[in-house]
């Protein structure tokens, strides 16, 4: 049976984003796995584009002219998001494994995620008025 | 004064074999009364070929976990109200990872032999048990007072861990609670057990254990004080060595 | 007759001390947050428009602590996300030999990338010179 009769698929990695059924704490853990992913992914492209500042300031600023755009700024804003989403996530990670708010988890994740959403508008606020 | 509903039920069904899928059942029924109840009325009075399990009717034996509209639920105390509405659907299925034998019936051998590896203890002295409002001094008489420990071994916690969902080989939050409950102090022997990519270094602090837990026992909780156990331990032997 | 698992007990346990691992990673966490603030409040809000051209940088890395502190950052991150990422590929449940070669790799890839960006870092402060 390809699922395995009702067994793990550990190969099926798509099923670790599933939100059906999930609850606060399971939201959570979907969403620190996509920030992760995610900003794995940005931090390689990120190492490589900065390079670009070795060679001096025609190769950097044109890079960055190019991403004058709304379009550039949305995906920065949302590799933005996803720092300060893991990050606060993150908090309530590390309190409740040594023991603080283990009971308030669910609300521990609330208030990080609106200060997150906060924080992020600020942000996305100075992003788009800077450029 | 009792009501009456007319609900349909969808229970997932599957025998030796096949793949599952749901079969439909349109029944009345009284929305003060449990899930199970009414699997139970299928099995009666529509088809006797519905396997599921149950036993004591009152959340202590842990046999009859299932997911009710995709949460882990124990059907002998779920209310139909709280689930669904008059004209309503009702969604019942099998718990998640472990296989299926027949319909809504699984396989829990794995919990059952791993709870007995690591020594689960059913039975606690209540000195040790984590009561509510425990004395500030506990008298050495008191050790004679037992208590049932909490978890059923209903595996509600292992279906819905999404790190269970990834591995057969994970402990899982029943038996690591189980571990928990025993410590490390009293049974070092468990160190080798737990602290493993298998034991508690597994879970990523989903919650849903505890968020599904219909006992009390808080597996999360469990598995991070675990966790501090066993960095007491390494981190005192380092110490020792030198 | 349905395939019933002959009851799956306790798996041997594995090599490797995941306790070290899963430490390092929850406290690389909380030093990245403090540095990742100040990376992100420097680059967005510094003066007029945040660090935006070469010239605003390279103004910004000569003063010697910046480096020193982009370094850390870089190791740090390295670390945490790496180990992290180890975790997650431990849920794809690779086979122990196939986990030893990835491993490997993810220490080439993190000792790579901290030399790389140790390198760009001091590039970028002595060319303000």
């Amino acid at each position: 049976m390809d699922n395995n009769n009702n067994q793990p698929t550990p190969g099926k990695f798509w099923t670790w984003f599933n939100p059906i059924g999930r609850q606060t704490g399971g939201w959570a853990f979907i969403l620190n796995r996509i920030t992760a992913l995610g900003l794995l992914f940005y931090l390689s492209l990120h190492l490589i584009v900065l390079g670009q500042l070795a060679k001096g300031p025609a190769g950097y600023d044109g890079f960055v002219a190019l991403m004058r755009n709304p379009i550039s700024i949305i995906g920065e804003l949302l590799v933005v998001a996803a720092g300060i989403i893991h990050g606060l996530n993150g908090i309530r990670i590390f309190l409740t494994t040594f023991g603080i708010g283990v009971t308030l988890q669910k609300q521990l994740f609330y208030t990080l995620m609106a200060l997150a959403l906060i924080i992020i508008l600020v942000f996305g606020l100075r992003m788009f008025t800077a450029a | 004064m009792s009501q009456k509903w007319n609900i349909t039920l969808k229970v997932s069904r599957q025998k030796a074999g096949e793949t599952p899928h749901f079969d439909e059942y349109k029944m009345e029924v009284d929305p003060d009364e449990y899930v199970l109840d009414a699997v139970e009325r299928v099995w009666a009075f529509m088809d006797r070929s519905l396997c599921y399990r149950h036993a004591c009717h009152h959340s202590t034996c842990g046999a009859c976990g299932m997911r009710v509209n995709d949460v882990e639920k124990l059907t002998c105390i779920t209310f139909i109200r709280d689930v669904t509405h008059n004209a309503g659907t009702l969604k019942v299925e099998p718990l998640r990872n472990f296989p299926v034998i027949s319909d809504l019936a699984v396989d829990m051998g794995s919990l059952y032999s791993r709870l007995e590896e690591i020594g689960a203890r059913s039975v606690l002295p209540a000195t040790e048990a984590e009561i509510e409002n425990p004395p500030s001094k506990w008298d050495p008489a008191d050790q004679q007072y037992i208590r049932l420990a909490d978890c059923l071994e209903c595996g509600l916690c292992i279906s819905a861990c999404p790190s269970a969902a990834t591995s057969s080989d994970y402990l899982g939050p029943a038996v690591l609670a189980g571990a928990q409950a025993n410590g490390l102090k009293r049974n070092p022997e468990l160190l080798e057990i737990v602290d493993t990519e298998d034991g508690v270094w597994r879970c990523h602090s989903a919650f849903e254990c505890t968020a599904v837990c219909p006992s009390f026992v808080d597996p999360a909780r469990r598995i991070m004080n675990l966790r501090s156990q066993i960095i007491k331990e390494r981190f005192g032997n380092l110490f020792r060595k030198a | 007759m349905t395939e019933t698992t002959t009851s799956k007990s306790i798996s041997a346990p594995k090599s490797g001390e995941n306790t070290w691992l899963w430490l390092i990673k929850i406290l690389t966490g909380p030093l990245l947050l403090i540095i990742l603030a100040i990376h992100l409040l420097v680059n967005h809000f510094l003066g007029e428009t945040g660090l935006l051209t070469y010239a605003d940088i390279i103004a910004y890395y000569r003063n010697p602590i910046i480096p020193a502190m982009e370094i850390v950052f870089l190791a740090t991150v390295v670390t945490h996300s790496l180990s992290g990422l180890r975790g997650i590929i431990l849920d794809l449940k690779p086979g122990r030999d196939v986990l030893k070669i990835i491993d490997w790799i993810l220490v080439l890839l993190g000792i790579s990338a901290v030399v790389y960006g140790t390198w760009l870092a001091l590039t970028i402060a002595s060319s303000g010179a």
